[in-house]
C-alpha cells in the first residue's frame, strides 16, 4: 500500500514547492526553507524528501533549463500533483479542526476560515 | 587559487551517486557553491560543498552497488545463511555472541582507561613547554631524585634565567585544606598557594574576572564549581572571601574547573604564595617545602635548559657530602614517567598497570575468540552435508571461506554492538571504580575507525581457522555423512581450552595475591593507636589563643582522654630537615630527617610506643629535648641514643642550639605503608598550640555520644568554628586507594575471564554429550551407574584444567613476583594461593561440565536410543 500521510517537514517542502512554482528545484527550495525558517538544511536532505514525496505521488518532476552558474547543467523542476494538493488541504483542515476544538482559542477569540 | 568546487569532494559524490541524479545534483551544488563564494569566502564555500556532498549519503541517492554483481548477491546470500544458522542454534549463538561481547566490553573499557591515562595534562595549552624542577642528590654513592625545593629557588630561577624561562611558579609541597568563609557560608577546601604566574602557566580559562593582578596580594582565584558553591547565584568577582578566619581576600577571577586527568585537578582555588613568603617572612635557601614548575620560553629545548640551570642549587647552598643537580621534567612525563631509582628513570607503577591491564584486555579477548573457534570447529558435523553439497555443485574453496568469514563478521558485528551498549551503560560504575571521568568518545571519527578495524580484526582472528578447517572437507566423503575428525584438530581444541584455563587460573592467583598484599600492608603495625583517634585542623587566631581552654574543657567533659597538636598530620612525612651533627664527633649526618613539632601530650594522644627513655611532659622544660624513632637511631648508628646530643648546622627553630635525645619511639607509618621503612623521625616539643589537632576519645564511651559533646565544647569555646573532624583510621585507609582499585579491577577482570572460559566449556561439553547420546544410552542399558557416566564425561575436561594449573603456576609466580618487587613492604606468595586457585578452577569446571553430563546420565536411556 502506498503511504498517504505526510510529515511536518514534508508538508513544508510541498508548500515551498508550491510557492516557488517554476523555480522549484532542490537548491532553490533549500534556500527558501532557510530564508523562511532561519534553520539550516542541506540540499541532500531536501532532495531526499522531494524524492520521497515523488514516490508517494504528491510531486512530479521534469528536467528544466540550464543556466551558466550551474556549469550548463539542467535542473529538475518539481511540481505539486493533484494528489499533493489534496493531501495539503486534508492536513490543513485537520489542524484547523483541532484548533477550533481547543477551548482557549475556539470561543470566538480566533477565527479560522474554512474553505 | 582556482575558484572551483573541491575536486576530491566531487569525485566522492560521483562515486556513490546514482547516474540519473548526477546532472541535477552537480548543478545544484555548483549553484550553492558560487552563491556562497560570492556572499562569504572560498574557504566557507569549499567547506560547505563537502558538507553538502556528505549529506547526499542517503539511501535514495545511492547507486546500486551490490545487487548488480554476482559477488554482491553472494555476500547477501552468505549473510542470509549466517543469520539462519544463528537462529537455528540459539544456545550456541548466544554463547558465541555473549562471550565475544563480554570480551569486547572488557577490551573497550580497558582501552578507554588507557587512553585516559595517556591523555593526562593534555588540556594545558602550554603542555609542550611546561616542566617541573626536580633535584638529583648524590651522596653515599646513592642518587635520590626529589621534587621538594627550597622556597627561594623559584624566585631565583625566574630572576636569573629570563632567557630560559617565561615563567617560574612556586607552590607549597603539599597544599592543605583551608577555611573559606563568605557571609555565613563556611567551607574547608583544598587550595594552592601559587605564584601568580601559575594562572598563565596552566593556561587557566577564565570564565569571569581575570587572572591575578600584579599589584594585589590579597587576591584569590576560584574554580567555577567552588565559586558556585560559595556565591550561590551571585557574581563573585570583586567580592570578599574570609581566608582561614584571619584575612579577607578579593576574588579576582573564576576559572573553568580543571579536568580530572590534570595533575592539578584537585586544586579548587589559588591564592598568591606571597601570602606566605613576603618581606616579613622571606623565602629561604634551606626550608624544603615547595614545588617548582616552569614554563620554558618558546624554542628553548629542555636539554639545553637543563644544562644551563643544572647547578643553580649547588651554587647557592654548597654542601660537601652531597652533590645536587637540578633536573627538568617535561609535563608529558609527569603522570606516567616520573619514577626514579638511583637517579635513573625506571618503569613507573602506572606504566606497569597500563601494561598489566592491556595484557588482561588482550587475553580476555583471546579467550572469547577461542570460544568461537572451538565451538565452530567442534560442531563441524552440522555443516558437513551443507559443505558437501556446495562443493559438488561448484563452490570453490575461497567462496566457502568467504561464507564462513561472513558468518564470523556477523557475530563480531553483533557482539560489538552489544558490547558498546554494555560499555556505555556501565561507564559510570567503571568511572567510580577506577576514579576516572571517562566518557564514550562517540563523536571522535578515530574511535569509529578503530572500531571498524577492531571488528575486522576479530572477524579474521576468530573466523580464519574455522573457515579454513570447514572448507577443507573432501566433498565425496562429506556427502557420505560422516567424517572422522583428525586427532590434530581435537588436540588443537584441547590446547586452546588449556590456554583459556591457564589464563583464568593465573588471574585467580593474581587476584588473591593482590588481596593478600593489601591485607599485609593494612595489618602492618603503624606505631600508634588509630582507633578512637580523631584529627582536625587548627586555624584562625581565636583557635590558637583559646587552645588551652579548649583542651581543658574537652578533658573535663569526659568524652576526651587527651588533646595534642603538631605542625604536621599523622598521614604524611612532610617537614624535612638535614644538617644535624652529633656533638661528640661533630660529624654531620648525611640524613634528611622528618622533623615535626608537637605539644608535650602528643605521645599520649596518638598512643605512640616508647621503647626507650621517656615521653615529653608539660611539667618540664622540653625545648632542648627531642624524641627520635628507632629507624633514626639505627641510621645514625647509635646503639644507645639516650642522652646523645645533636646540633643542627644552621639555625633551627630560630635559634642555633643543641638537642638531647630523651626517648626513642617505634617507627610510625606516616607516609606510604608499602615503603620498606619510614623516614627517620625527629620530634621536637612545643608548648604552644600547632595546626594539626589530635583528640583521643574516651574508649569507654560510644563515639556517637562523645562526638556531640566535643562539638558542643567547640561551639562553647570557639563560637562559629567549623568542627570538621576526620577519624584517623579512615584517613589512613585512603593510602590504600590505588591498591584497592587494582584489587577490585583485577577481581572483575578475572571473573570475566573465568566466565568466558566456562561459557566456552559449557558449549563444548554440551556438544560432546550430544555426540555421545547413543553411547550413554547403551552404557546405561548395560548397567552403568550415574556416577560412572558422570565420571566418564567429566574426566576429559578435568585433565585439561589440571594441565592448565601446571602451566599457570610458574607463569603467575614469575609475573606476580615482578609486581610485588615494586613494593618494598610486600607479602610472600604462599603455596596455598596456588592450590586454592587450582581447586577453584577445577570446581567451576566440574560444575559447568556436570550440567550436561548429569542431565545426560540421568535421562531415560530409551529416549537416548530412540534419537535420530
Amino acid at each position: 500500500m502506498k503511504e498517504t500521510k505526510i510529515g511536518d517537514f514534508e508538508e513544508t517542502m510541498l508548500l515551498i514547492v508550491g510557492i516557488l512554482g517554476k523555480e522549484a528545484y532542490a537548491f532553490k527550495i533549500a534556500e527558501e526553507f532557510e530564508a523562511q525558517t532561519q534553520r539550516s538544511v542541506s540540499i541532500g536532505a531536501v532532495h531526499s524528501t522531494l524524492s520521497r514525496l515523488q514516490d508517494k505521488g504528491f510531486l512530479k518532476s521534469e528536467m528544466g533549463g540550464a543556466t551558466a552558474e550551474r556549469g550548463g547543467r539542467r535542473k529538475r523542476i518539481f511540481m505539486i500533483t493533484a494528489e499533493g494538493h489534496r493531501v495539503l488541504k486534508t492536513s490543513r483542515d485537520f489542524k484547523i479542526s483541532l484548533w477550533n476544538q481547543f477551548p482557549a482559542f475556539a470561543e470566538g477569540k480566533l477565527h479560522f476560515l474554512l474553505p | 587559487m582556482k575558484q572551483m568546487p573541491p575536486k576530491s569532494a566531487e569525485r566522492l559524490l560521483l562515486f556513490f551517486l546514482k547516474e540519473d541524479l548526477v546532472e541535477e545534483v552537480l548543478g545544484d551544488l555548483d549553484e550553492k557553491f558560487f552563491d556562497l563564494l560570492q556572499k562569504k569566502s572560498l574557504k566557507k564555500a569549499k567547506l560547505n560543498y563537502w558538507y553538502q556532498v556528505i549529506n547526499y549519503l542517503r539511501p535514495f541517492a545511492f547507486k546500486y552497488f551490490r545487487l548488480n554483481s554476482i559477488l554482491g548477491t553472494m555476500i547477501k546470500h552468505n549473510f542470509l545463511i549466517s543469520y539462519r544458522m544463528l537462529l537455528k542454534n540459539k544456545m550456541f549463538s548466544a554463547i558465541n555472541i555473549g562471550g565475544l561481547a563480554m570480551g569486547m566490553t572488557v577490551t573497550i573499557l580497558i582501552a578507554l582507561w588507557i587512553r585516559d591515562e595517556r591523555s593526562f595534562n593534555k588540556n594545558h595549552e602550554h603542555y609542550d613547554r611546561i616542566v617541573q624542577v626536580l633535584r638529583k642528590d648524590r651522596f653515599d654513592g646513592q642518587t635520590y631524585v626529589n621534587s621538594s625545593m627550597v622556597s627561594k629557588l623559584g624566585i631565583y630561577l625566574e630572576e636569573t634565567y629570563p632567557t630560559v624561562f617565561e615563567n617560574v611558579a612556586t607552590t607549597f609541597y603539599r597544599n592543605q585544606q583551608q577555611f573559606l568563609k563568605v557571609g555565613d557560608r563556611s567551607l574547608e577546601r583544598l587550595g594552592y598557594f601559587f605564584s601568580r604566574d601559575a594562572a598563565h602557566l596552566l593556561s587557566l580559562e577564565m570564565v569571569a574576572g581575570r587572572r591575578f593582578n600584579d599589584m594585589q596580594r590579597d587576591a584569590i582565584l576560584l574554580s567555577r564549581s567552588l565559586a558556585r558553591t560559595l556565591f550561590v547565584g551571585e557574581n563573585p568577582v570583586g567580592k570578599n572571601v574570609r581566608f582561614n578566619n584571619s584575612r579577607d581576600l578579593i576574588v579576582s577571577g573564576v576559572y573553568e574547573d580543571l579536568p580530572k586527568n590534570s595533575t592539578f585537578s584537585e586544586m579548587e582555588f589559588i591564592v598568591p604564595i606571597e601570602l606566605v613568603y613576603n618581606e616579613d617572612n622571606p623565602a629561604t635557601w634551606y626550608n624544603q617545602n615547595t614545588k617548582v614548575y616552569a614554563l620554558l620560553n618558546e624554542g628553548v629545548r629542555i636539554m639545553e635548559a637543563n644544562n644551563i640551570i643544572k647547578d643553580a642549587l649547588s651554587d647557592n647552598i654548597p654542601n660537601e657530602q652531597r652533590i645536587t643537580d637540578l633536573l627538568l621534567l617535561p609535563m608529558k612525563d609527569w603522570h606516567l614517567n616520573s619514577t626514579f631509582d638511583d637517579g635513573v628513570r625506571v618503569t613507573s607503577n602506572r606504566v606497569q598497570f597500563i601494561r598489566i591491564y592491556a595484557a588482561i584486555g588482550v587475553f580476555v579477548l583471546i579467550l572469547a575468540f577461542i570460544n568461537f573457534i572451538n565451538l565452530n570447529t567442534a560442531r563441524y558435523n552440522n555443516r558437513v552435508k551443507e559443505i558437501g553439497i556446495r562443493k559438488s555443485i561448484g563452490s570453490i574453496r575461497s567462496q566457502l571461506i568467504l561464507q564462513f568469514l561472513s558468518e564470523s563478521a556477523l557475530y563480531s558485528f553483533t557482539s560489538f554492538l552489544i558490547s558498546l551498549t554494555i560499555s556505555a551503560s556501565c561507564l559510570d560504575w567503571f568511572n567510580e571504580l577506577s576514579g576516572k571521568d571517562i566518557s564514550m568518545p562517540w563523536t571522535y571519527p578515530i574511535f569509529w575507525a578503530v572500531a571498524l578495524i577492531f571488528i575486522l580484526f576479530s572477524t579474521i582472528v576468530a573466523g580464519a581457522y574455522p573457515a579454513i578447517f570447514l572448507s577443507s572437507f573432501n566433498p565425496i566423503i562429506a556427502l557420505k555423512g560422516s567424517i572422522k575428525q583428525g586427532v590434530l584438530s581435537t588436540r588443537f581444541r584441547q590446547g586452546l581450552v588449556v590456554f583459556q584455563f591457564t589464563i583464568s587460573i593465573a588471574l585467580i592467583i593474581g587476584t588473591i595475591t593482590v588481596y593478600n598484599q593489601l591485607q599485609h600492608a593494612k595489618s602492618r603495625p603503624v606505631g600508634y593507636d588509630q582507633s578512637n583517634l580523631i584529627t582536625l585542623r587548627g586555624k584562625s587566631e581565636a583557635f590558637f589563643e583559646n587552645y588551652d581552654v579548649l583542651r581543658d574543657e574537652l578533658k573535663k567533659s569526659g568524652a576526651v582522654v587527651e588533646v595534642a597538636s603538631a605542625n604536621y598530620p599523622l598521614t604524611n612525612d612532610l617537614g624535612n630537615n638535614d644538617g644535624f651533627a652529633l656533638q661528640r664527633t661533630n660529624e654531620v649526618y648525611p640524613i634528611t630527617f622528618n622533623t615535626i613539632l608537637v605539644t608535650p601530650e602528643y605521645g599520649k594522644a596518638t598512643g605512640w610506643e616508647i621503647i626507650a627513655g621517656k615521653d615529653f611532659s608539660r611539667d618540664r622544660v622540653e625545648t632542648q629535648n627531642i624524641i627520635i624513632s628507632e629507624s633514626a637511631a639505627e641510621m645514625m648508628g647509635l646503639k644507645n641514643p639516650l642522652g646523645e646530643v645533636l646540633v643542627p648546622s644552621y639555625n633551627y627553630l630560630g635559634r642555633k642550639r643543641a638537642f638531647t635525645i630523651i626517648g626513642v619511639v617505634k617507627d610510625m607509618i606516616k607516609n606510604s605503608p608499602f615503603a620498606r621503612r619510614p623516614k627517620p623521625l625527629m620530634v621536637f616539643a612545643n608548648q604552644e598550640a600547632l595546626g594539626f589537632v589530635f583528640i583521643r576519645l574516651n574508649p569507654s564511651m560510644d563515639y556517637l555520644r562523645s562526638l556531640p559533646i566535643i562539638e558542643e565544647t567547640f561551639n562553647k569555646v570557639l563560637p562559629g568554628y567549623p568542627f570538621n573532624y576526620e577519624f584517623m583510621d579512615d584517613a589512613y585507609q585512603l593510602k590504600f586507594k590505588a591498591e584497592e582499585r587494582i584489587g577490585s579491577l583485577a577481581t572483575i577482570f578475572s571473573v570475566f575471564a573465568i566466565f568466558i572460559s566456562c561459557l566456552g566449556l559449557f558449549g563444548l561439553s554440551a556438544f560432546v554429550v550430544e555426540q555421545r547420546t547413543k553411547e550413554i544410552g547403551i552404557r546405561k542399558v548395560l548397567g552403568a551407574s550415574v556416577s560412572n557416566l558422570w565420571n566418564l564425561l567429566s574426566k576429559d575436561f578435568s585433565v585439561l584444567v589440571l594441565i592448565a594449573c601446571v602451566i599457570a603456576m610458574p607463569l603467575a609466580a614469575y609475573f606476580l613476583n615482578s609486581w610485588l618487587n615494586t613494593y618494598e613492604y610486600r607479602v610472600a606468595i604462599s603455596w596455598w594461593t596456588y592450590i586454592l586457585a587450582g581447586l577453584a578452577c577445577l570446581l567451576i569446571t566440574l560444575a559447568t561440565v556436570s550440567i550436561h553430563s548429569l542431565k545426560s546420565s540421568l535421562s531415560n536411556p530409551v529416549e537416548a536410543l530412540r534419537s535420530e
